[in-house]
């Protein structure tokens, strides 16, 4: 109980850009939780055959590189991961518009979402 | 440094997890057994958490090294269950709710890293606009199942394609990029800034900042400032010694530099607590000063994606003769089913 009272009082929301300097043990699990978020994001990309799931897994993605960028900026007391985020959300926000006006072409063209019903796209 | 895990563990861990996925990737034709498979492949996956937890948590107390925040563990594993849900659910709906917990679940994690102004920005726009686009497109594009049952889903939707072979990819690459990563993290160099200034470094291009809190805090006279850098334009302040130069200015000379009467120093036992760069400060300044390149590329990202949108969503699409008596049939089929339906229940 001691031990949760401990951990309330050390999360300080907004009372300076960076409280402490974080060691590299903490960094480690961040780092961690972004590989196997990357991860479930690749294999999803891989086995799911519906496109707008596909898409939906790349921006998995996005959220796992943002993730390790903001632990790393923390690391090193830099803002600079942070600012990388907002490009990537930039990015993420463009390519979920490009991509989400394809896939309904797409889906206009041959009645199915299957990345399957373009076979004939291979190369 | 010493590992502080070791890469056997890592491997078993990467292991049980992608057996756990691939359990848990949608398939057809198990209804017949009592546990439906993805449960187990939940059960498994949820073991190979906890065990990355504990192994973490053990090995780190170990040699006396700080853990991540007790927040830390319900939010990843929030996020990397809700990930792993998004993936394996058969219905593209609950597959984007899912996402959304996951980015949930993430900001929570950049509030532990002392990100705020990322995290309730990735809420809106993500939450809030992106997804929202997802799901719009979702009940647009696609073919509605004709009942509730998982059995009637399109085989889109309900069979993924190569799940065990996909897995074992994706958690080698976890397995490798973790185990090498892991034997390199004690080496990183650590911060050339101390830990105040990385804080309240950007407080000295902040001085109408200083000013203010200066003011409310009482310490400034009338016709007293911050002491400015004539050049850069700076605030003269010491964050590590946490020192303050003011001045008492009276008016601008004939090349509009300020004419200076007296100055004096505020000690370190009259900063005032509030007197500190937060978040938002850093990130602005940063994003301002460091990249402004940036902004202008995000613009023109933004600006190319909107035209290509408009354009792919423009055009006008010609059906074979086929497919649009098809989607007539269907359509004829569904207004008849309707009417009978009505027909039925009026008498």
């Amino acid at each position: 109980m001691n031990h949760l009272v401990q951990a309330i009082d050390s999360v300080q929301l907004a009372q300076l850009a960076f409280p402490s300097e974080m060691p590299a043990t903490v960094l480690a699990p961040y780092l961690f939780v972004s590989a196997a978020m990357f991860a479930i994001g690749l294999i999803g990309f891989l086995t799911r055959k519906n496109m707008i799931i596909m898409f939906l897994c790349t921006e998995l993605m996005f959220q796992a590189a943002g993730l390790a960028l903001i632990a790393f900026g923390r690391h090193h007391l830099q803002a600079d991961g942070q600012t990388f985020v907002i490009f990537v959300l930039c990015v993420a926000a463009a390519e979920a518009a490009m991509a989400l006006a394809l896939v309904v072409l797409l889906f206009r063209h041959r009645e199915s979402l299957s990345a399957s019903a373009w076979k004939e796209l291979n190369g | 440094m010493e590992q502080i895990i070791s890469p056997i563990a890592l491997y078993l861990i990467c292991g049980l997890g992608a057996i756990g996925v691939a359990f848990a990737l949608p398939r057809r034709g198990h209804s017949g057994s009592k546990i439906p498979l993805h449960i187990v492949g939940g059960l498994v996956l949820a073991m190979a958490f906890g065990f990355a937890a504990l192994v973490l948590g053990l090995k780190a107390t170990d040699g006396g090294n700080p853990l991540p925040n007790y927040f830390f563990y319900p939010f990843a594993a929030i996020g990397i269950g809700a990930s792993v849900r998004m993936i394996t659910h058969k219905r593209p709906v609950y597959s984007a709710l899912y996402f959304i917990l996951t980015i949930i679940a993430s900001c929570g994690m950049y509030l532990l890293l002392s990100a705020e102004f990322m995290a309730f920005a990735l809420v809106i726009i993500y939450a809030g606009a992106i997804l929202i686009t997802y799901l719009f497109v979702i009940m647009l594009a696609t073919q509605a199942p004709v009942g509730d049952d998982d059995e009637d889903l399109n085989d889109v939707d309900a069979v993924a394609r190569e799940p065990v072979l996909a897995s074992a990819i994706g958690f080698v690459l976890v397995a490798l990029i973790t185990v090498s990563m892991f034997r390199g993290i004690g080496d990183l160099p650590h911060s050339q800034l101390s830990s105040a200034q990385a804080s309240d470094g950007v407080l000295a291009v902040l001085p109408k900042k200083i000013d203010k809190v200066l003011d409310r805090a009482g310490l400034l006279e009338e016709g007293w400032f911050v002491s400015r850098d004539s050049e850069t334009g700076h605030a003269i302040i010491d964050v590590d010694a946490r020192t303050i130069q003011i001045e008492l200015v009276d008016g601008e000379d004939t090349q509009g530099l300020p004419i200076v009467l007296a100055s004096r120093t505020l000690g370190p036992d009259q900063w005032p607590e509030e007197l500190s760069a937060q978040n938002l400060d850093r990130l602005g300044y940063n994003l301002l000063n460091d990249h402004p390149m940036m902004i202008e590329v995000a613009g023109i990202i933004l600006l190319m994606a909107m035209l290509g949108a408009t354009v792919l969503a423009r055009k006008h699409i010609e059906l074979e003769e086929a497919l649009k008596a098809a989607q007539a049939r269907k359509l004829g089929t569904m207004f008849d089913t309707d009417e009978s339906n009505s027909v039925r229940s009026q008498a």
